[in-house]
This record gives C-alpha cells, structure tokens and sequence, in this order.
C-alpha cells in the first residue's frame, strides 16, 4: 500500500502539472511568434547570402568574355549583313537578360519568370550556335505559377552550354522539362553530350551545391534533392522542390 | 476566402501555429468523457490507473502526431478523413468506412450530450430538457451553424476555464483539508486504491493506449486538424497538445479522491459532478460548472462540426453535388436534426450515466491497423483492409463470454492486424511474381 509521504507527492504532482502545462502554453502564446520570427530572419538571411553566391557565381560564369564577345560579335555579324530586325531583336534580349540577372533580389520567383529569363538566354545562345542549337521547354500547365529560385534552371542551362555544347562540336539538344508529381516540381534539364558524372560534378559541383543549398533553406521542412545522372545518351540533371504557388508562400510567412 | 464559402465552414481562415493549435486539440479532447472516465479508472485500477489514463491520453495524441506529418504530406490537398479515405479506398471500401465512422460519431456525440444531462440533472432543479435545449442550441451555433472560425473563437475561453479550474479547485480543497485527512479516509473506506503494485492496472494501462490511439486515429474533428495546423508545427503541437491534456485527468483523480475520502459512493460515473456538492464557495461552484459545461459543449461542437463536414462533402456532395448556398443549408439543417435527436434522447432516457471507458473499444482497437494501412499505403486498398475493422470488432465480441473485457479488445486489435498483414504478403507475393512473369515472356 501507498505510504502518506508517497500519496504526498503523488497530490503534489497532481496538482502542480497543470500548472506546468498552462505555463507552456502561455509561454507559447507569447513567443511562438517571436521563435517563428527569430527563424525566419535566420533563414533569410542565409538565403539571401546563398543568393548573392549565386548571383556572383552568374556574374562569373556568364559575363565572361568568351561569352560576351562572342555574342557581341554574333550582333556585329547581323549588323554587317543588315538583318535589322534580328539585330534589334538581339540587343533587346541581351538588354533584358542583363536586366533581370541585375535585378533580382527576392528568394522566390515564380517559374513562368524564371523560364522568360532562360529563354532570353537561349535566344541569345541561339544568335551564336545557329542551327546547331535544338531546344524544347516542356512544361505543365499548373505549374507556371509555382516558386522557384531565381537562376535554378538558368544555373543547369548555362552548366550545359559550359560543359557541353562549348566544348563539344556536333548538334547540341537541350530539353528542359517542369513537371509537377504529386506535390512536387520535378526540373530536368538534360543535354545530349554524354559525359562521366564525376567530371561534371568536380566542375559544376559548386553549382549544383548552391541550389540544393537555397531549396533546403527555401523549404526547411520537405523534402528537395539535385541530382546529376547520365540517361537517355546524354547528361541530366534534375531537381525536385515542393509544389508552393507564391501567394501561398507569402500568406505562409505573414501567419508565421 | 470568403466568409460565405464552404471551405470557410469546414477549416477557417488561417492556418494554426502550435499555441492555437495546442488549445483547439484540448478543446476537442476535454470531453465528457475525460471528466465521466477519470473516477472509474482511478477507482477500478487505482492510483496506477489514474496515471495510466493521463498516459494513454498523451500517448494517443503524440503516435497520431507522427503520423499527422506523413498524412498531410502525403494527402495535402484533403480537408477531412472521408477525403483520403475516398482517396485510398474502393467505393465499397470508402462507403463502408463513412458508415463506420457516422456510427462512432453519433455514438460519441450521443456520451457527450448524456454527460451534459446527468450534469444538469444533478445541478438544476428544472428538468433536464430545458437545459438540454439551451445547451444543445449553444452547440448548434458554434459548432453546427459557426464553423471551425467560431470553434476556434470559443475554444480559447474554454481552455481558460479547463485550467482555471483544474489548477484552482484542487488547490483550494488541499489547502483547506490537507492531505493527511484525505489519506487516512481513503485507506479506511478504498484502500484498494493505494494499491500500486496492480498488475492488472498495467494490463489496463496498454490496452487504454491502444483504444486512445484508435479513437484519436478515428477521430473527424482531428483529422480536420491536421490539414489546418501549420505543416511543419504539426508534430510538435500534438506532442505538446498530448502532454498538456494529460495533465487535465491527473488533476481531476485529485479532485476524485476529495468527493469519496470520507464516504462511499453510488455510481463512479457521475461522482466527479457530485464535487458541487462538496463545494463551499460560490465562486468555485460556478468556476466549476462552467468548467464541466465548457468541456462538453466544445467537444460536442467539435464533433458536430466534424460530422455535419463528413455527412456535407462526404456523403451528400458525392451522391448529389451541392451548389455552395445548398451546402450551407443541407450544414443548418442536419446540424438541428442531430441536436434535436440529441434532445428528444438524452430527455427520454434516465440520466443514468453508461459505462464508457471500453464501450467501443474493440471497434477503435480494430480499427488501429487498417487506419495506418490506408495513411502509409501506396495502392488503391481493396474492400478488404476496411473490412478487417468489422471482422476484428466481431471477433472480439465473440470472445467476449469466453475471455474478460480487456482481452477481447486485444483479439480485436490482433485479428484486424492479421487481416491486412495477410493481405499485405500477398500483395507483396502477387506482385513478385507478375514481374518475373513479365521478365520471362
């Protein structure tokens, strides 16, 4: 049987755990919101340097000379032959992808923007490569909304003109696909130069480091992978995110 | 979303963090049956027992805290377990299990409603059915007509009066009668109840755990809350949730042993509403009655909301799509037709209270295994798998004369998990073999 002293603490605990309990909970009230607030400013703040190292690694990859004069020179080429139009054309573009690769300063764009922003890319690629470059954007139509980080697909595009299409002579295919399976995004974007996965990865690693790095901060609690692999006679590379649409996301963290 | 929108009737307007999350859970489970249960557990099993019951109660809601990450990510786009489980089950399957879950629904709002009007009996000299009236037309507005953003308005006052009376009144009563008193009258006339080295108390304690876990599992009003508590807060805000209500029955077996530490009793079940009795001050008489009337009426609201739901976009939405407004109508109207049902039987029967802790409890048990079957499998599930629940349930009542209470709760539990394990090796077996019959040919 039960001694008093044991019954004691056993009325003791009785009655002191709801207070425990009520504490916790106003505890809570109190600073849930301060807690969620404290994450959030931890979490952009380390989204935002991922950000600027990707805007830098951009800056770096693209604005590279051989890039540049090349196109400058493929612009000189359609003066010279007095293709106005295609020389309009092509100033505009490259205006434009200057433009948003300057401008973008938020964590999340929607896809349609992001595609807009590869397809000045390609479009201006397209002046260089003529009719060696064959591309095609398949995308579902729910997702064109959805969030994305900025230069993700454009990163995986420019890896493939990189460490493809630039080094490689012969026709060049790209095929960029975003499609959206059960609740998430899956993004492949896949080249037709066949090549072992170690080389890319010791090339484009930091790449494809900094995007795994930005969806885990973009989405903490889901599930995000990027992976590169050789399939279909060529070299892809998928990633797969959430499927978020940006007012929910901004809905999201105004709750928080 | 607007205000007049169905999709505003079933899950509100926002999404909850853990804090609101935490009080619209304690809001659904402070029950009738928290306050009704904790007297008959601490007598029939002891003081083990009394913990035993807080435990299952945490246990319950923490396992389904687990399983509420995977169920909203796997089914994010649902509002309500008939959504998945139409999402998961034949039509044979799906129909079965919405007729299931009706029975316990009205079952359980049913305890909840005699709960009120053994309250009221013992309370008010009037008779029961006018209070009843007042009481049921309360929960039809909250919960049945006001939608989940009334519930979740109301559910903040009535975990103010859940804690203000469980912290205060126990504290009240020891001070003034000490504990020594109350020891001594409990050794001399239920000294059973200090025995803790009960055996069978233990055997209660797992088989509780097993029927919180399938009524939890089961439960409308907390599937609901799955799909509107923050994603990623969801575990934390069951575990706390958990934690927090199990301190609500402990504080309540304190309160038991004041009612009978001088004196025995008639019947365990209504003996914790016999504390007004006992109660001295005015103020604590009507924090208390506020209290026992605040627990069920948000647990009743809960589980109106939660059916009204279920029988709107789950039964009738399929079998005729409702435009919005004839959704809002079909919401009033049923929501009266089971508050009024309610009325006319809480008035007729006496207000005797029933025998509730294992009432049910070979169906929750057996329900346990096809439940996670559905959330975790891959495949469309046969008929079969909601099945198991049935044939579980039966066995266990068959067994009934043979064996006592707690066991065939247990058979319950192993048949229906036997059913689907069953079923699982032969999907397993069925679908080996078709690939090496398609890699031969």
């Amino acid at each position: 049987m039960l001694p008093i002293e044991s019954f004691s603490i056993y009325i003791m605990f009785c009655v002191l755990v709801p207070l425990l309990g009520s504490f916790t909970l106003l505890f809570l009230f109190v600073f849930e919101k301060r807690i969620d607030l404290l994450e959030r400013q931890k979490r952009e703040i380390a989204l935002e340097r991922e950000l600027q190292t990707a805007l830098y690694n951009q800056l770096n990859q693209e604005i590279q000379p051989h890039f540049f004069f090349n196109t400058l020179n493929s612009i000189l080429a359609l003066a010279r032959l007095d293709r106005k139009t295609e020389l309009i054309r092509s100033i505009e573009t490259l205006s434009k992808l200057l433009k948003f690769k300057y401008r973008t300063i938020n964590n999340f764009i929607p896809i349609e923007d992001e595609l807009t922003y590869v397809n000045y890319y390609l479009e201006i690629q397209k002046t260089r490569f003529r009719d060696r470059l064959h591309y095609e954007i398949q995308l579902d139509k729910h997702v064109n909304k959805a969030i994305i980080i900025p230069f993700l697909i454009q990163t995986l595009v420019e890896n493939a003109f990189k460490h493809a299409f630039e080094r490689h002579i012969g026709n060049a295919f790209l095929k960029i696909n975003v499609l959206k399976i059960e609740s998430s995004i899956h993004v492949s974007v896949w080249n037709n130069s066949f090549e072992s996965t170690e080389t890319s990865h010791s090339d484009g690693g930091l790449g494809l480091e900094n995007i795994k790095k930005r969806l885990e901060l973009l989405f903490p609690e889901d599930e995000t992978s990027v992976q590169l692999r050789n399939e279909g006679g060529g070299t892809a590379v998928l990633a797969i995110f959430p499927f978020v649409i940006k007012s929910e996301k901004l809905e999201g963290e105004k709750v928080q | 979303m607007k205000k007049n929108d169905f999709q505003f009737y079933i899950s509100g307007a926002f999404h909850l963090g853990i804090g609101f999350g935490i009080v619209s859970l304690l809001s659904r489970w402070v029950t009738g049956n928290t306050i009704l249960s904790s007297p008959e557990t601490l007598i029939k099993y002891g003081l083990t027992g009394g913990i035993g019951y807080s435990l299952m109660g945490a246990l319950a809601l923490i396992l389904f805290g687990i399983l509420a990450k995977k169920i909203r990510d796997r089914f994010h786009d649902q509002q309500t377990i008939g959504d998945v489980l139409r999402e998961r089950l034949t039509p044979g399957g799906y129909w079965y299990m919405i007729s299931i879950l009706l029975v316990i629904s009205i079952h359980s709002i049913f305890v909840q409603a005699m709960g009120a009007g053994i309250l009221l009996h013992m309370i008010f000299p009037w008779p029961v059915f006018s209070g009843m009236a007042i009481f049921l037309l309360f929960c039809f507005f909250i919960g049945g007509a006001g939608g989940m953003q009334r519930i979740h308005q109301l559910a903040g006052i009535n975990v103010v009066l859940i804690f203000s009376a469980v912290i205060i009144i126990p504290v009240y009563f020891y001070i003034q009668e000490g504990v020594y008193p109350v020891y001594e009258g409990i050794k001399l006339y239920h000294p059973y109840i200090l025995y803790v080295k009960n055996t069978e108390a233990i055997w209660f304690i797992f088989t509780a755990i097993l029927i919180g876990f399938g009524q939890v599992i089961v439960d409308r009003a907390s599937w609901q809350r799955v799909f509107i508590i923050q994603k990623e807060k969801l575990r934390m805000t069951f575990t706390l949730a958990g934690l927090i209500w199990a301190t609500i029955p402990l504080a309540l077996s304190s309160l038991i042993m004041i009612i009978i530490f001088g004196r025995s009793y008639d019947s365990i079940y209504s003996l914790l509403f016999e504390l007004v009795g006992k109660i001295n001050s005015t103020l604590l008489i009507v924090l208390f009655i506020l209290f026992c009337f605040s627990s069920i009426s948000s647990a009743i609201s809960a589980e109106l909301h939660a059916t009204v739901t279920l029988i709107i976009k789950n039964i009738f939405d399929l079998l005729h799509p409702l435009s919005n407004k004839e959704k809002w109508r079909y919401t009033y109207i049923f929501s009266g037709i089971i508050c009024l049902f309610l009325l006319i039987i809480v008035s007729i029967l006496p207000p005797n209270p029933l025998e509730l802790l294992f009432f049910f409890g070979n169906i929750y048990a057996s329900m346990i295994v096809p439940m996670l079957y559905i959330i975790l499998g891959n495949k469309t599930l046969p008929a079969l798998i909601p099945l198991a629940s049935i044939i579980g349930t039966a066995g266990g009542f068959a067994a009934l004369p043979i064996v006592e209470n707690l066991i065939t709760i247990w058979i319950s539990f192993f048949i229906s998990s036997l059913i689907c394990l069953v079923y699982f090796i032969y999907n397993i077996l069925k679908m080996k073999l078709s690939y090496k019959f398609s890699k031969r040919y």
